[in-house]
């Protein structure tokens, strides 16, 4: 397993949309922070949410997986990927960790980043700054959330082999479907995996994404709940790529 | 099928009493190139055999040493898209054999290599079968098969037409053929008549008969006809083909 897990790892590392999507995610990241920073006033109990969850990684991870998954179809490199590791499994499984290790690494160093910028500008502007715990917690939380959708993203472009279909598809149910069934059905919306759980487990107040009367899960149940996500489309996944024929 | 790529109706192929996905180390005992051979354009040709020797866990100096073996080391990084075709199943090529295995499946491996590419695939295949591996050729190019191979297996619709050494397969089902030329064809046409070889006229003094050539040669001998040719007709691999699965069809 160790070695797939490195073969995946490899193939994000040498792959030039990798490197292009993660240069965007710090770009966008490091913007939002610095124009909250800069153009905000934020108070001591709203400045951890206000300013360092500006980490854009779990959306951008969740479309590179997708990406790096569909991509062995587009490609048709999925036929020499499984005839080096022909245990569909393990190599499902190495494509979800590879991911979900690839969102953790650029959410860390898109938060870091982020959190060296946001106390520079902050302090600079003598405004309050989060605890140094609070701060890790925080790091920790937006971690964890990239972690699991860019393992959710490896489920879903395996059930959805075609490349613009998936990504557009996420791109609808992210800014349209989800935020929809968020408004009008809020105990079913809060469920949601790209908007209510990754709220959820960042433990951003729901106000703060637009939502005044919603109830977000809290991180620990948000976590599970986006988990189950997680496991729910690999276990779909891998049904079907057991059976598919590669020829 | 054999490499569990697409799933059999009825059946298991195994190397050595094992599926290819039960094997411990798959792409170190069983080397494979499909037709149609896809990379990933963006990557580099090292790039992706350094990914195929991680996933095999095959050591890293392998990856050198497979671009020497198939003439790709200038240009190993350099991005596949701006790969030629030959230079493409060469890559393919290269993937197989990095994990040094005792059996090769090549489907097709002569699609897109140009005339000294195809001689040097024949050379590669021979050079592995010399060292006592299994080489197994998937091919509709038959004249190229035929110069490559010691064992043929002719499939026509999911049924096994024939299989065995190249000779026997394409030697005639009604026997030996021989081509004979002589001054004196009428004669040596009767002669071969009186002892029930059938022969039949080719033109130009020549004669398709339905016998060795031992046979017609000690005829021609004893009756001191003078012979100008005196070979063995051997049929194409093409026409052997044709003959089994037209027979099967």
């Amino acid at each position: 397993m160790k070695v797939l897990l490195a073969a995946e790892l490899l193939k994000l590392r040498t792959t030039r949309t990798f490197v292009a999507v993660a240069a965007v995610a710090v770009a966008t990241s490091m913007l939002i922070a610095g124009l909250t920073s800069l153009l905000s006033e934020p108070s001591e109990e709203s400045v951890l949410t206000d300013v360092f969850t500006s980490d854009t990684s779990s959306l951008f991870i969740l479309i590179l997986a997708i990406v790096g998954i569909s991509g062995e179809w587009r490609h048709r490199t999925i036929t020499s990927s499984l005839l080096a590791a022909p245990d569909r499994l393990r190599f499902l499984a190495a494509k979800t960790l590879a991911f979900a290790a690839a969102g953790l690494i650029l959410s860390l160093l898109i938060s870091i980043a982020v959190a060296i910028l946001g106390f520079a500008l902050l302090s600079s502007r003598d405004l309050p700054v989060p605890e140094g715990a609070e701060l890790a917690a925080q790091i920790g939380r937006n971690a964890i959330v990239a972690a699991l959708l860019g393992g959710f993203g490896v489920g879903i472009g395996v059930l959805v082999r075609n490349q613009p279909v998936a990504i557009v598809g996420v791109l609808v149910l992210s800014f349209a479907v989800e935020p929809a069934v968020l408004g009008l059905v809020p105990d079913v919306g809060r469920f949601g995996p790209f908007v209510a759980l990754p709220v959820g487990v960042q433990d951003v107040p729901a106000a703060d994404v637009g939502f005044e009367d919603i109830r977000p899960l809290s991180p620990a149940l948000a976590t599970l709940a986006l988990l189950g996500w997680l496991s729910a489309s690999f276990a779909a996944g891998y049904a079907l790529l057991r059976r598919r024929d590669l020829d | 099928m054999l490499l569990g790529l697409v799933r059999a109706d009825a059946g298991t192929a195994r190397f050595d009493g094992a599926r290819y996905e039960d094997l411990a180390h798959p792409s170190g005992q069983v080397g494979a190139v499909l037709e149609d051979a896809s990379f990933h354009p963006g990557r580099t040709g090292r790039n992706h055999l350094r990914v195929l020797a991680t996933a095999g866990g095959h050591p890293a100096e392998r990856v050198a040493d497979v671009l020497a073996q198939v003439d790709l080391s200038a240009a190993a990084d350099r991005r596949v898209k701006g790969y030629s075709m030959g230079m493409r199943q060469r890559l393919a090529i290269a993937a197989a054999l990095l994990g040094d295995p005792n059996v090769l499946i090549l489907d097709e491996p002569a699609n897109g290599l140009d005339p000294p590419g195809i001689r040097w695939m024949r050379d590669l295949l021979r050079a592995q079968a010399g060292r006592g591996r299994a080489v197994l050729v998937s091919s509709h190019l038959l004249s190229e098969v035929a110069q490559s191979v010691d064992d043929i297996v002719v499939i026509a619709r999911g049924a096994l037409r024939a299989s065995g050494p190249l000779a026997g397969v394409l030697g005639s089902s009604d026997g030996p053929v021989t081509r004979v030329r002589s001054i004196e064809a009428e004669r040596l046409a009767t002669l071969l008549r009186e002892r029930d070889i059938a022969s039949e006229p080719e033109g130009s003094g020549a004669l398709l008969v339905r016998g060795a050539p031992e046979a017609v040669g000690e005829i021609a001998a004893n009756h001191r006809v003078a012979l100008v040719e005196l070979v063995t007709v051997s049929r194409s691999l093409e026409d052997a083909f044709f003959e089994l699965t037209e027979a099967g069809s």
